[in-house]
């Protein structure tokens, strides 16, 4: 008998099939790399000045979501800048600055920087994030995170 | 430990996707795998009485509903609805309904008046029924756009033409399911959602992003509370405002019943029931029923793991599992002093079990552990 399970019944529909843009939110807008630059050379400055309250909270400020992978690489690794010079001993009191959403967004780029091979050398400090954001606010930050269509 | 659980029946073995009461709540239906058993309520003391089973379906039976007439449909993932007529001598005749889609159906509700029904499906359809007296027949129409994805939950407003759907593509989405000789168009004369509703127009739709659970109507406001994958609750209004309220211990709801018209009650992954209270025009936590706060508690003091271990810190990461394995372990048994919460497995589904004066005062619930629940508010 021929495996039926196996049939890929959209082939036969002919009214048009999910794909996978369907699912992402329409942002209207693309913000290019040029139009995000001024705020990684603020993110970067802030970091190197030493103020991470205001560097992670900028950073987690109104990610952008709509842009391309390369353009989201770039700001990727501003953050992962200003996460990796914060000391562990300020993170806690930073997680604490910040507020519901932009909580989710940090959760999302210490998931980011875990799964690409930049994040990965800085493993330990994204561990120490991990940690002292769910000592703040329990899993809610991951239950989004796992629902959550907007990609950074 | 509070006094919430009423009464607690362990009906099946297998998870209870969906419940429904009759109008009198004498009735109770359950669904569990391809069968859907029609169970006699004999109070809260003595367990119900196994009346009929229903056993047309040949798949998993995904949602059941019963209407103020008594009539019972039932939907499953073998594509088919039947409709349940009750006869003189206590058995069901099953009408088998057309749904006319390609998936899974996986939610049904009656309207109000108990003439039509909303089925929803992974078609990314939502197909409404109704008899049709020349045929002899239930007919089913279909609301199409912009559905992209499964609906996992439908809600009729009282007055039986606005519908409103949830499902994985992250829109709640309000419909219209007006039908042309059975709906009158006095029901919809002004409703604040809009002045025409046309069959299958799209009213209003809400992006939530992730998977909406359950939604509800309440009428008289002419609000809609959803719940969704993200561990929110969210309330919803003609306006199109959005409240969202977060659980307060992270884990989804997959259930959402109103309890009057400033609180909610919501039931999911956490096990037991959760209230939301408005306060001022906000939404926020009230209380926890049947809370296993204390259990928890005294197993953390019980361990002798050391204490800087990082999951002292957050007591909800698992304790109460290894607590139970250790136990295991060491004496061959879990000792009894662990209180469990009344549902050992998530609740799917909370539906209305005594009200007075639009005040809910008992729930019930079904869940995953084949158990259904009687709460007191």
């Amino acid at each position: 008998m021929e495996d039926w399970r196996r049939i890929d019944i959209d082939a036969f529909d002919p009214e048009a099939r999910l794909r996978p843009e369907d699912l992402v939110p329409n942002y209207g807008t693309t913000i290019t790399l040029s139009e995000l630059q001024p705020k990684i050379s603020q993110l970067r400055s802030l970091a190197s000045s030493g103020d991470m309250s205001s560097a992670i909270q900028l950073a987690t400020s109104e990610p952008p979501y709509s842009a391309d992978e390369q353009t989201k690489h770039q700001y990727f690794l501003a953050v992962l800048e200003a996460l990796a010079q914060t000391r562990q001993t300020d993170m806690a009191k930073v997680v604490k600055s910040l507020d519901r959403a932009q909580k989710d967004v940090l959760v999302k780029y210490i998931y980011k920087g875990m799964s690409l091979p930049e994040g990965k050398k800085q493993g330990g400090i994204l561990l120490a994030w991990f940690e002292n954001l769910t000592q703040d606010s329990g899993v809610n930050p991951i239950v989004h995170y796992i629902s959550d269509r907007r990609t950074v | 430990m509070d006094n919430s659980v009423l009464a607690k029946f362990k009906l099946v073995k297998g998870p209870i996707y969906s419940h429904c009461f009759s109008a009198d709540r004498t009735i109770l239906a359950i669904t569990c795998d391809t069968k859907c058993y029609i169970y006699r309520m004999q109070g809260a003391n003595s367990p119900p009485k196994l009346h009929v089973t229903l056993e047309n379906h040949d798949k998993t039976v995904t949602a059941v509903d019963i209407s103020i007439h008594g009539r019972i449909v039932t939907c499953s993932q073998d594509r088919n609805a039947y409709v349940w007529e009750p006869l003189s001598d206590g058995t069901y005749k099953p009408t088998l309904v057309l749904l006319r889609i390609n998936r899974a159906a996986t939610a049904v509700s009656w309207a109000p008046n108990g003439y039509k029904f909303a089925v929803g499906s992974s078609a990314r359809i939502v197909a409404v029924c109704y008899y049709e007296q020349e045929n002899n027949w239930w007919v089913s129409k279909h609301i199409k756009k912009p559905i992209k994805s499964t609906i996992n939950t439908l809600s009729w407003h009282s007055n039986g033409v606005l519908l409103a759907t949830g499902g994985t593509d992250g829109y709640m989405r309000v419909f219209s399911g007006f039908i042309k000789g059975l709906d009158t168009k006095e029901a919809v004369t002004n409703s604040p959602w809009g002045e025409k509703f046309p069959f299958g127009s799209l009213i209003r739709e809400f992006y939530q992003g992730s998977y909406i659970n359950d939604v509800e109507w309440r009428s008289n406001l002419e609000k809609i509370a959803y719940v969704a994958q993200d561990g929110s609750l969210n309330v919803a209004d003609y306006q199109g405002n959005v409240q969202s309220v977060d659980a307060p211990e992270g884990l989804p709801y997959r259930t959402v019943v109103w309890v009057d018209e400033a609180s909610i009650l919501c039931a999911g992954y956490t096990r037991h029931p959760v209230l939301f209270t408005e306060n001022n025009g906000t939404w926020g936590f009230s209380k926890d029923f049947n809370k296993t706060s204390e259990g928890i508690a005294k197993s953390i003091n019980s361990l002798d793991i050391s204490a800087d271990d990082d999951e002292t810190a957050n007591p909800t990461f698992g304790i109460s599992a290894l607590k139970k394995f250790k136990e295991l372990d060491l004496k061959g048994s879990v000792s009894a002093s662990v209180k469990e919460s009344a549902h050992l497995n998530a609740i799917v589904d909370l539906k209305v079990f005594n009200e007075n004066n639009g005040k809910v005062s008992q729930v019930s619930s079904c869940g995953l552990d084949g158990e259904i629940v009687l709460y007191n508010l």
